[in-house]
């Protein structure tokens, strides 16, 4: 067998140490081991390092892991549909964002004017009321200034006939 | 479902009746792999409440996915790639507000006393927890992707190929980062397993 460290293959050592190979291929690398202190050395050191490794056990879970993570999956089928709404501006930039915000604010603007015009046309008829009111009120005070201009004329005779 | 189904494992074929609507294959994927996710996240971020944290979001990315899911993997490798990336992200999010803290390395020359396991004691027990800190440090140490990939090798049991995909990184990069990565291990550890 060819030495693993020169044959750029040292991944072998390590499957050595983790126990991965087969029976037949860890006979021949521990045959090499034999005569090859350098592997040896790796060999025993990364058979080391697996027991160190060994000795790490992890926590145990909380008892109310399940229940917790259910209730988040209720929440979320519950909120689902704000997050459809919400979810392609959530990640997006600013830059990208405050455009494509300013543009649909545009766009709603505009749909709303087109489907409500009222706020422009009702002005029209306002001003025709407007229009006739006046047009009444000077009527009124034309026929105001005849009998005033009645009266002065009736005045004017009046003392010349005193 | 076709002849690639057949090809699928189980985990797979479980997550495509949860995609189906199945509520009790996903309650059988997360019996299956909820401690190995936790586990997994805690070596990592070595924070037992952020672990539980993570491994809540990696469950729930995976329920919320269910409808786009595609077996183009193995369903543990897509697992461990969620949880990899979440655990990551929380790492660089950790280590930016922290202002880049450093990992001391007080306990690297602490000595190590052989002893026998037959009758912990509270000697041993110290013991015992000065290897274990000795451990968490030299992992912790790892640049993230060797970290991900030593406890996925070494927890996990998971085939190159699958902490390759579950890294995003071709095979033999793997094999190559996990010798580094080892090699930085047995220069901080083998002294504590030699007998």
């Amino acid at each position: 067998m060819n030495c693993p460290l020169e044959d750029r293959n040292p991944e072998m050592l390590v499957a050595y140490a983790a126990g991965e190979l087969d029976l037949e291929t860890a006979r021949v690398l521990e045959e090499h081991l034999a005569g090859c202190a350098t592997c040896r050395l790796v060999a025993a050191d990364q058979t080391a390092v697996w027991k160190a490794l060994d000795a790490w056990d992890a926590p145990s879970v909380s008892p109310d892991f399940d229940r917790r993570l259910y209730r988040r999956i209720d929440e979320g089928v519950r909120f689902s549909w704000w997050e459809r709404i919400t979810r392609p501006f959530r990640p997006m930039p600013l830059r990208q964002a405050l455009p494509l915000t300013a543009s649909a604010g545009l766009l709603l603007m505009a749909g709303l004017l087109l489907q409500h015009p009222g706020p422009l046309a009702p002005v029209a008829p306002h001003s025709e009321i407007v229009r006739a009111n006046q047009v009444e009120n000077t009527l009124d005070d034309l026929d105001l200034l005849r009998q005033f201009g009645a009266a002065d004329s009736a005045e004017s005779v009046h003392p010349d006939a005193m | 479902m076709g002849a690639a189904a057949a090809t699928l494992d189980y985990d797979a074929e479980l997550m495509l009746r949860v995609k189906e609507g199945d509520g009790t294959s996903f309650g059988v994927l997360l019996e299956k792999h909820r401690a190995s996710v936790i586990h997994f996240v805690y070596r990592l971020v070595q924070e037992q409440a952020v672990a539980e944290e993570l491994a809540q979001e990696v469950f729930l990315r995976v329920y919320r996915s269910r409808s786009s899911y595609e077996p183009t993997a193995k369903f543990k490798t897509w697992l461990f790639r969620i949880a990899t990336h979440l655990a990551l992200n929380w790492l660089r999010d950790e280590r930016h507000e922290r202002g880049q803290e450093r990992l001391d390395d007080v306990s690297a020359d602490l000595p190590v006393r052989q002893v026998s396991d037959r009758r912990p004691s509270v000697e041993q027990r110290l013991v015992y927890e000065v290897k274990l800190e000795e451990v968490r440090r030299a992992v912790a140490a790892l640049p993230e992707k060797q970290r991900a990939a030593v406890l996925m090798h070494k927890y996990e049991d998971m085939e190159y190929t699958q902490i390759a995909k579950a890294l995003g990184c071709s095979e033999s990069a793997i094999k190559s980062l996990l010798f580094r990565a080892y090699e930085t291990l047995r220069a901080r550890l083998a002294h504590m397993g030699r007998t």
